[in-house]
């Protein structure tokens, strides 16, 4: 079968050998370059922007301003704030208000030079409760007091919990600011015809969502925007939907050739959308046995000037946590809240990574207090198969013991007690969803189209997207079992809204398991129509086995099938197109409800070392344990794991994305550290193996739930290796040893 | 390009073949490898030096081609992910990163394949492991461990075939 070898764009051999064209590989005939001028200052308003010296500027084909395009209101989700261009005011250091595309790099950066904007600058606000504060700077006039949405949930009796507690621990925690980090720094290409309309090659794994965003801040039909998805270097959430799509856009209409804009890495850094931080006031209370009665958390959470996608993160840190334990009773409120710093959007782990570092360390104090084993505490409190959690998700396979048991086995879970000082083991534990109902509440489902080439290849198309994470190999895969043929013979196609089926697009964990089912249906479909054919073919006792049509032991190959259809088709291919629908419940006002088909659940331990002269930790021993139901491509499971691991490693001990007045202050990959190869503990990955009845061929999703318990579990390590709690991520050397100090 | 006067001719032995470039001498050796050979193997995530994308082998060393003004190397062997993706022995590598989880999105990978390739000719070039040989390259995806599992299973197949 070798010469049926396909490649996909994200093949991994392409990747190898360097043939693999990203977005900056790309170039069309006449290209232009876009440029932006943004602003200086973090709140100001715009008293003139003059732009008539720009456009002098030999090789400048097209200079554009607020007044030069239309001005609706759009956003991706339901809160409104975006613009093309800043007109009257401007919200954050780097908020665009001039566009230029010109011949060169150098003519665009000599245009920009000249454009002359004069401000006045306003008072600003960098701190979400300060935002809320009367009197504050008001960002969006529609919004009241800097608003523009708040979490309330509460269930079960708090005050009769409150009442139960013998130990009560929490404190104010802080999440930071944490940038994506993807290695391909963030681009995008446009073009414009009358016919077509826009075209934007860019690498977001939401692509049908950006096309609908992106229409509506031009007043366009969804059909006249088309998004191509290159492969992507990395994302982790950066990439989603972004200004600098539709910035592109605008020139390539003005100017009517494609225009290539490529942040440079400064760029990307002072504009870039990171994690969004967050304040935790957390409470959790528990009784003598350890029984956890109660949770209460009040949580401030920085949008930034603009809404990315900073409220469903909101929901996500009010609601996830509390389906992983039995808490009684909760009540979360959640603020999020505009200031003056450069818009924030999701990263990987999606508000429950955050969360779970707070809660996972409150629940090591309690531990503490009760002078309790803390994986004995977990266990004690843990959901367990069967149940239906505290907001409402039914857990048809639940195998968070089982993990918890056996990261104690992998790790020595029992040195705890006799490690050397400022050594120390920590453990934590983590949920997540397979994709998430609320996401889009219209649909949440995944649509495949599978065809039968005429070589006997086999196509897959989907709507969601690669990034990396291996989707079309895990499809491959699936497709692969179902068919009986070898996964070489399947091309998974994807990343074009113009030619592919809708999808939701890669976001909460729900490649493999919603998209995955989508081709597990349609290729059950396809061996069952292969079936058929083979009998209208060759007669009744004819079947279809193995990837061939068999009768009386002669076998007939997948493109001999394919050309008996074309003979009967009037040339056409045999393509089927099969949706799958989730068995899922839309979280109703009070967020109850069955959001994803299934659940995936992790324990991990760390164990780190910390220089007591410098603070320094490093994480020297790193156990992850997983129930992601049947893992379908085992290297590249683990490679998401082992990814999170390094990236968790470097959220918890160095990054943080400085912000002072609305001001990056370490915009750089220098100034701003990531884990390299020896900053990565030696680990090791552990899959629970199980079969969920909900996922495609039993599969759960990983993506997220990898990241999600690094934070806690590196935190607690230090916890246990320092005798000192830290609040504040990042635990970076000068805030632990400074805690050591305190004694 | 700017017509800046002091733009010019120069060689580059790229790849193992003598190629001829014009432009200015201070052109970074990555835009030229990549915009004027049309090689796109050699990735940019910084221009700053700090993340390899851009890594290629300068002499059998790898170097980080965003800092290196292209008529510097002139006369000096060049080599990028293209040039070694046709030796024989760079398959094994490729097939040991494929086995091992080594590659998820493929942008830090073709420095991490030069790095990694300078340091199976030589590791003790690099005075240690490959972990402080790939010291200046960045990979946001696989945690390394896969990266570093490929090479060491391939340096121990080349010695056992020995
Ligand atoms: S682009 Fe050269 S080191 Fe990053
Ligand atoms: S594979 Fe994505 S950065 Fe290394």
């Amino acid at each position: 079968m070798s010469e049926l070898r396909k490649k996909s764009p994200a093949d991994l051999s392409a990747k190898l050998a360097g043939e693999t064209r990203y977005l900056h590989d790309l170039n069309f005939p006449g290209q232009l370059v876009g440029a932006i001028y943004r602003s200086p200052y973090a709140h100001a308003r715009i008293l003139s922007i003059n732009v008539e010296r720009a456009k002098q500027v030999e090789g400048v084909a097209a200079v554009l301003t607020a007044d030069d395009l239309p001005s609706y209101k759009y956003g991706p989700t339901k809160f409104k704030d975006w613009n093309l261009l800043a007109k009257d005011r401007v919200l954050f250091i780097g908020d665009e208000i001039v566009a230029i595309a010109a011949e060169t790099k150098e003519a665009a950066q000599r245009a920009l030079e000249l454009v002359e904007v004069e401000f006045e600058p306003l008072p600003g606000v960098f701190d979400p409760e300060d935002s809320l504060k009367p009197g504050a700077p008001l960002l969006h006039e529609d919004v009241e007091s800097n608003k523009p949405m708040q979490v309330s949930v509460s269930r079960g009796d708090l005050e009769e919990g409150k009442r139960k507690a013998a130990v009560v621990k929490g404190g104010r925690y802080y999440s930071n600011r944490v940038y994506q980090g993807h290695l391909e720094p963030v681009g995008a290409i446009a073009s414009w015809s009358d016919e077509e309309g826009i075209t934007i090659w860019a690498p977001s794994h939401i692509p049908y969502r950006a096309r609908e965003t992106y229409a509506a801040g031009f007043g366009l039909p969804e059909d006249k925007v088309r998004i191509i998805v290159p492969p992507i270097g990395g994302s982790f959430g950066a990439k989603y939907v972004l200004k600098v799509h539709v910035i592109a856009a605008a020139l390539a209409m003005a100017a009517r050739r494609h225009v290539k804009i490529i942040l440079d890495r400064y760029e990307d850094m002072i504009t870039a959308h990171p994690r969004v931080p967050l304040t935790f006031d957390i409470e959790i209370g528990a009784d003598e046995e350890g029984r956890f009665v109660y949770k209460e958390l009040t949580v401030y959470a920085d949008a930034g000037a603009r809404v990315y996608w900073s409220p469903n993160v909101v929901s996500t840190v009010c609601t996830r946590a509390d389906n992983i334990y039995h808490f009684g009773s909760v009540k979360s409120e959640g603020y999020l809240c505009y200031t003056n710093n450069s818009p924030t959007t999701c990263m990987r782990g999606f508000g429950n990574a955050e969360m779970l570092f707070a809660v996972e360390s409150v629940i090591d104090e309690i531990a503490l207090e009760l002078n309790m084993d803390p994986a004995e505490l977990r266990l004690k409190n843990i959901v367990h198969q069967g149940d239906t959690t505290l907001h409402g998700y039914r857990l048809d396979t639940c195998k968070l013991d089982e993990c918890i048991e056996k990261v104690k086995e992998l790790s020595g879970w029992h040195r705890r007690a006799s490690l050397p000082p400022y050594r120390g083991l920590g453990l934590a534990v983590a949920n997540h969803v397979s994709g998430f109902r609320a996401i889009d509440p219209r649909f949440d489902g995944s649509t495949a189209v599978i065809r039968l080439k005429q070589d006997g290849g086999i196509e897959v198309e989907t709507g969601e997207i690669e990034l990396g994470q291996g989707m079309s190999l895990t499809y491959a895969r699936i497709a692969s079992k179902i068919l009986g043929i070898p996964e070489e013979a399947i091309l998974v196609k994807s990343g074009d809204t113009g030619r592919y089926p809708f999808g939701i697009g890669t976001l909460a964990s729900r490649s493999t398991v919603m998209g995955g089912n989508a081709v597990q249906k349609a290729a059950q479909s396809l061996a069952a129509r292969l079936k058929e054919l083979a009998r209208e073919t060759l007669g009744e006792a004819a079947d279809f086995r193995e990837g061939a049509a068999v009768l009386e032991g002669q076998t007939y190959s997948l493109s001999e099938l394919a050309s008996w259809y074309r003979a009967r088709h009037a040339g056409e291919e045999l393509e089927i197109k099969e949706t799958y629908v989730p068995d899922t419940d839309l979280p109703d006002a009070t967020y109850f409800g069955h959001p994803s088909p299934n659940y995936p659940f992790a324990a991990h331990v760390a164990e780190v070392e910390v220089d007591p002269d410098t603070g320094r930790t490093k994480v020297i021993g790193y156990w992850a344990v997983h129930d992601s139901g049947t893992i379908i491509h085992e290297t590249m499971a683990k490679g998401q794991v082992l990814g999170a691991i390094a990236q968790g490693v470097g959220w918890v001990t160095m990054e943080d994305l400085l912000v002072k007045d609305g001001k990056v202050m370490n915009p750089s990959m220098m100034d701003y550290r990531m884990p390299g190869a020896n900053d990565m503990p030696k680990a090791e990955v552990f899959f629970i193996q199980g079969k969920d009845p909900n996922g495609p061929l039993g599969a759960k999703s990983i993506g997220e739930v990898a990241l999600d318990p690094v934070p806690g579990a590196i935190a607690n390590a230090i916890a246990h290796a320092t005798g000192k709690r830290g609040y504040a991520l990042p635990l970076s050397a000068e805030k632990v040893w400074k805690s050591l100090q305190n004694t | 390009m700017s017509a800046g006067q002091q733009d010019g001719n120069f060689k580059l032995n790229l790849n193992g073949q003598e190629v001829v470039w014009s432009g200015e001498p201070a052109a970074s050796l990555a835009d030229v490898i990549r915009e004027q050979q049309g090689l796109t193997g050699t990735k940019i995530g910084c221009r700053t030096g700090e993340c390899g994308a851009c890594t290629v082998l300068l002499e059998g060393r790898p170097v980080v081609s965003c800092l290196i003004p292209a008529a510097s190397v002139q006369g000096q062997q060049v080599e990028t992910i293209e040039g070694l993706a046709r030796l024989e022995e760079f398959q094994s590598l490729m097939a040991a990163m494929q086995e091992n989880g080594g590659v998820q999105c493929g942008f830090c990978t073709p420095g991490v394949m030069v790095t990694t390739w300078a340091w199976l000719q030589n590791p003790a070039l690099f005075n240690g492991d490959l972990g402080s040989a790939l010291k200046n390259n960045l990979c946001r995806c696989t945690g390394y461990l896969g990266i570093i599992r490929s090479a060491e299973q391939v340096l121990a197949g080349r010695g056992a075939g020995v």
